[in-house]
């Protein structure tokens, strides 16, 4: 019973790693940007989140009628900024990474490096819980795979089946020729970073709602934020979704059946398992060559 | 610079350093400037670790911590928690360093798509892994830290202070001369080349997987014995102290900025950043210390992605010359520090070096070492890729009358028995559910030209990529020459004397057309120093008619031109038979003409020839047999003439309704 109580719960913290995964994912696999810089806008959303919290008292979800916007016009302008200095791959590697640790360093100067968490009587998400027979599901998790299912459903959706989503898995594939089919990458390309920008926001109001927020948090991401994406395959928006829910359970479980300490080893050797074996990700269709 | 002498400097600006801060104090240098020096040796010891894999061949690295760690961990567990030796515990540590390099090298570069992305976050995640794995094992550490003996050392030395700072050197001595010899080495200029295009430098020979190997084991254990040095230093150990993302921030940072082609970047860059980071705590502005960094690295890879070394080394006396004076002149007015002192000479030696860099631009100084680029040539054909080359007048004679000033000879090729030169028994290729290749037979030999055509999605490029080795077929065997080559790696097929050239080519952009053709002839089978593979060089660019080129970048060079130098880089391999794929696609008619007459010569000195081309005009010129692919399945085999008027040729061609 534990197992399968860690392995819901787990699955539902993997709605969260989704939302951290989708929009890195995205631009990586549309944009071929590796937006290290990401993190950052995570981490600035789950502080807007507690920051207008805490000063207006308002539910912690409305607050995203704030950082959303805010997060958009962040995404898009970095975006802008990629494509105009024409950096893609490895110098975005490099370029994000110095951007990280700015926001990193400048969220430490604005909210100091102390561990910040909403007050309880703020956060009506924070402690209540929902109970399956013996099985206790926290509401603030749930709330994360509410949004991560409605996000990533609806984002995979547009990709799918509106002419932007065509034009933009078009781009993905060959830009010259999707460019002389009249399809605009610079405006798609802000589109696309704002979007991801928005899913940041969303994913940093979800940390907010169950955890503590500190800058170092955005380190402790990386790990298992970038095997969810790897795991998923690149730019597959459904396959973040399931590799973030099978990534959580599975280290919920060897962390309850084994010790906490396994967990990063076995992820890791599940994802250079699953990398020599699968290498375009575990959720990709073949492809014809 | 021959290595030679590289390393004789090396070695007397170590033993200058030794003795200054020997007698430091008889001197007059002030004691901080000695445990300031110690920092600039550390960050020197691991951004040139860090950039021996990450600069030379391109794979950036995000883990430099986890060596830095596991060298501090081996002295804290070994010499902390069970006395051994610190001689003994600093090895250990380089050793492990080496150890978990190889691992993780084994484990990425064995990992076939995208494998730079990979490597990098691989790398990004080693050091949280081996954090969370110290903290939590009490037997490493447990989370509480460990802390360490005072070393005993011989009252020569001095004080601690001088030891730390002789160690440090010594081990940044290595470091940098480690760097030094590997890029003069051929192991350097084939971590260029795997830097460059690592597929078009596996077909050339170059053992890419053994080179990333070995470059990241240098690097791992130049990092662990680092680490353990820095152990020693801070006599005391905690994870949030070792494992932190700063150490890559500040590698990265100091060889972005210094320059990551060359050894001499990360020294600058190390000593500009940790004389920065020193000032900044002075001023009590640490805290803004990984934001201007961080500022730092973006301006750079975005606006100077050569670093400051590639534009100091321009003008090297222009450098000191201003450095010198300045800090001379700061000292002596006695109202600065000496690290202010230092900071500010520094600085406005980069600014000078700049400024003047940029009024009087130097052509191809930092990417050339010939230094003297063709004044013409080279930037014009560049900017009218459509047009015929130079040499050859649009709509000139066909290759008939050429004007053929006796082409130079292609230098010989070992003598193969003769008879049957390339065998393909029953190959068959699948990609996931489709089958590119079912069932081929094929038999070439020497002195042919085989013309191997089909419509798009045939299989021809497949067939190619089976033949050079850069994949293994699903079933079936192939052999050159007798040999059978199936499941070897493409750099032992091209020893076996198969080359290719791309379909779009793939040159290597930092090195000259000259260098771009020696690398072939470095990694061929026969194996040569850079000066006799840069001679040969130009004998093969003379076949392609490529000479006036030699000292050209790839990126100057039009379609046509690039195409030749592909041939040309391939011939330098000294092939037995060579693969051209596509080689004469989006060409206008005099160059075809011309890249005909290349590829005859080619055949003249008696290499065969295995070409892919939709220009069936061409082929039944030039080709002596014909092979048809059609949907991954052989239809036909034969003379030109009677395989292009096969129905089933025609068919697969036209259509079905024409047959």
């Amino acid at each position: 019973m534990t197992a399968v109580q860690a392995a819901l719960s787990g699955a539902l913290i993997g709605g969260l790693y989704a939302l951290m995964a989708a929009g890195l994912s995205v631009t990586w696999g549309a944009l071929r940007v590796i937006n290290l810089a990401h993190f950052g806008l995570i981490l600035v959303g789950a502080y807007l989140t507690y920051q207008l919290t805490t000063a207006w008292g308002i539910d912690p979800v409305l607050t995203l009628l704030v950082s959303a916007p805010v997060l958009f016009v962040a995404g898009a302008a970095l975006q802008w900024a990629y494509d105009r200095l024409n950096i893609v791959e490895f110098n975005s590697l490099l370029v994000s990474f110095g951007l990280l640790m700015i926001t990193i360093e400048l969220t430490t100067q604005v909210w100091t490096a102390d561990f910040r968490h909403i007050d309880a009587g703020e956060n009506p998400y924070g402690t209540s819980a929902v109970h399956l027979g013996s099985i206790a599901l926290p509401i603030s998790r749930l709330v994360a795979l509410g949004f991560a299912v409605l996000l990533i459903g609806g984002g995979h959706l547009v990709l799918e089946r509106t002419f932007a989503g065509r034009g933009l898995r078009a781009f993905a594939q060959d830009r010259t020729v999707a460019a002389s089919f009249g399809i605009d990458h610079r405006r798609l390309g802000m589109v696309v970073g704002g979007l991801a920008g928005v899913s940041a926001a969303v994913a940093g109001m979800v940390f907010a709602l169950g955890n503590t927020i500190a800058p170092a948090h955005a380190y402790e991401w990386f790990g298992t934020v970038f095997a969810v994406v790897i795991l998923g395959g690149i730019g597959n928006l459904l396959g973040s979704l399931f590799a973030g829910l099978g990534v959580g359970a599975f280290s919920a479980v060897v962390a309850v059946l084994w010790d906490p300490s396994y967990e990063p080893f076995v992820l890791f050797l599940a994802i250079i398992l699953a990398l020599v074996l699968r290498p375009k990700g575990l959720f990709t269709r073949r492809a014809a060559a | 610079m021959s290595v030679r002498k590289g390393l004789s400097i090396l070695a007397g600006v170590a033993l200058v350093l030794a003795v200054l801060a020997h007698f430091n104090t008889s001197l007059g240098i002030a004691p901080y400037l000695l445990v300031l020096a110690t920092s600039v040796l550390f960050w020197v010891i691991q951004a040139t670790s860090w950039n021996i894999l990450s600069g030379y061949a391109g794979y950036f690295s995000f883990g430099q911590a986890a060596y830095v760690g596991v060298g501090a961990y081996s002295v804290a567990v070994l010499t902390g928690r069970h006395d051994v030796g610190y001689p003994v515990s600093i090895l250990v540590g380089g050793l492990l360093g080496a150890l978990l390099a190889a691992v993780t090298g084994a484990v990425a570069f064995r990992l076939g798509a995208l494998r730079g992305e990979i490597f990098a976050l691989l790398t990004l995640a080693v050091p949280f892994i081996l954090a969370a794995f110290v903290r939590i094992n009490r037997d490493i550490d447990g989370g509480l830290g460990t802390t360490l003996p005072l070393p005993d050392f011989p009252g020569w030395v001095g004080d601690f202070q001088h030891l730390i700072f002789l160690l440090m050197l010594l081990v940044a001595t290595l470091a940098v001369g480690t760097a030094l010899w590997v890029q003069g080495s051929r192991l350097g200029r084939g971590l260029n080349a795997i830097h460059d295009n690592e597929d078009a430098a596996e077909a050339l020979g170059v053992p890419t997987f053994r080179y990333k190997m070995l470059a990241i084991v240098l690097s791992g254990a130049l990092g662990g014995l680092g680490g353990a040095l820095l152990a020693v230093r801070n006599g005391a150990v905690q994870p949030e102290l070792v494992f932190t993302l700063t150490v890559p921030l500040f590698v990265i940072v100091m060889s972005v900025l210094g320059g990551r082609r060359h050894w001499a970047g990360p020294v600058v860059g190390a000593a500009f950043v940790t004389v920065l980071q020193d000032e900044l705590a002075a001023q009590e502005l640490d805290q803004w210390g990984n934001i201007i960094l961080g500022a730092v690295l973006v301006l750079f890879v975005v606006a100077a992605p050569d670093g400051l070394f590639g534009r100091l080394r321009v003008r090297p006396w222009l450098t000191v010359g201003v450095f010198v004076p300045v800090l001379v002149g700061l000292l002596l007015s006695g109202q600065y520090t000496e690290l202010d002192a230092i900071l500010y000479a520094m600085v406005a030696a980069i600014v000078a070096a700049l400024v003047v860099d940029r009024l009087r631009p130097a052509p191809g100084a930092v990417s050339s070492p010939a230094g003297h680029l063709e004044p013409s040539a080279a930037p014009t054909e560049g900017a009218r890729p459509t047009e015929p080359p130079a040499t050859r007048p649009a709509g000139a004679a066909p290759l008939a009358d050429l004007p053929q000033p006796a082409p130079p000879p292609v230098p010989p090729v070992a003598q193969s028995p003769p008879g049957e030169l390339v065998s393909v028994a029953g190959v068959t290729r699948d990609f996931g559910g489709v089958r590119a290749l079912d069932d081929v037979s094929l038999s070439v030999s020497s002195g042919e030209i085989v013309g191997l055509v089909g419509p798009n999605g045939s299989g021809k490029t497949t067939l190619v990529n089976l033949l050079s080795g850069a994949m293994p077929p699903t079933r079936g065997t192939i052999a050159i020459g007798g040999r059978t080559t199936t499941g070897l790696a493409p750099h032992r097929v091209a020893h076996t004397g198969v080359a290719r050239t791309y379909q779009i080519p793939k040159p290597f952009a930092s090195m000259t057309v000259r260098d771009n053709v020696a690398m072939a002839v470095m990694f061929g089978r026969t194996g040569a120093s850079l000066a006799s593979a840069r001679e040969a060089a130009v004998r093969h660019l003379a076949t392609v008619r490529l000479e006036h080129l030699a000292d050209a970048l790839p990126d100057a060079l039009n379609l046509h031109q690039r195409q030749l130098l592909e041939m040309a880089r391939a011939i330098a391999a000294e092939p037995v038979v060579l693969l051209l794929d596509e080689a004469l696609a989006g060409l206008n008619p005099a160059e075809i003409d011309d890249a005909v007459a290349v590829i005859r010569r080619i055949h003249a000195a008696g290499i065969s020839i295995i070409i892919v081309e939709h220009l069936l005009r061409v082929l039944n010129q030039l080709a002596t047999r014909i092979v048809v692919l059609d949907r991954g399945v052989l239809i036909a085999d034969g003379e030109p003439a009677t395989v292009l008027r096969d129905p089933a040729v025609v068919r697969a061609y036209l259509g079905r309704q024409r047959a």
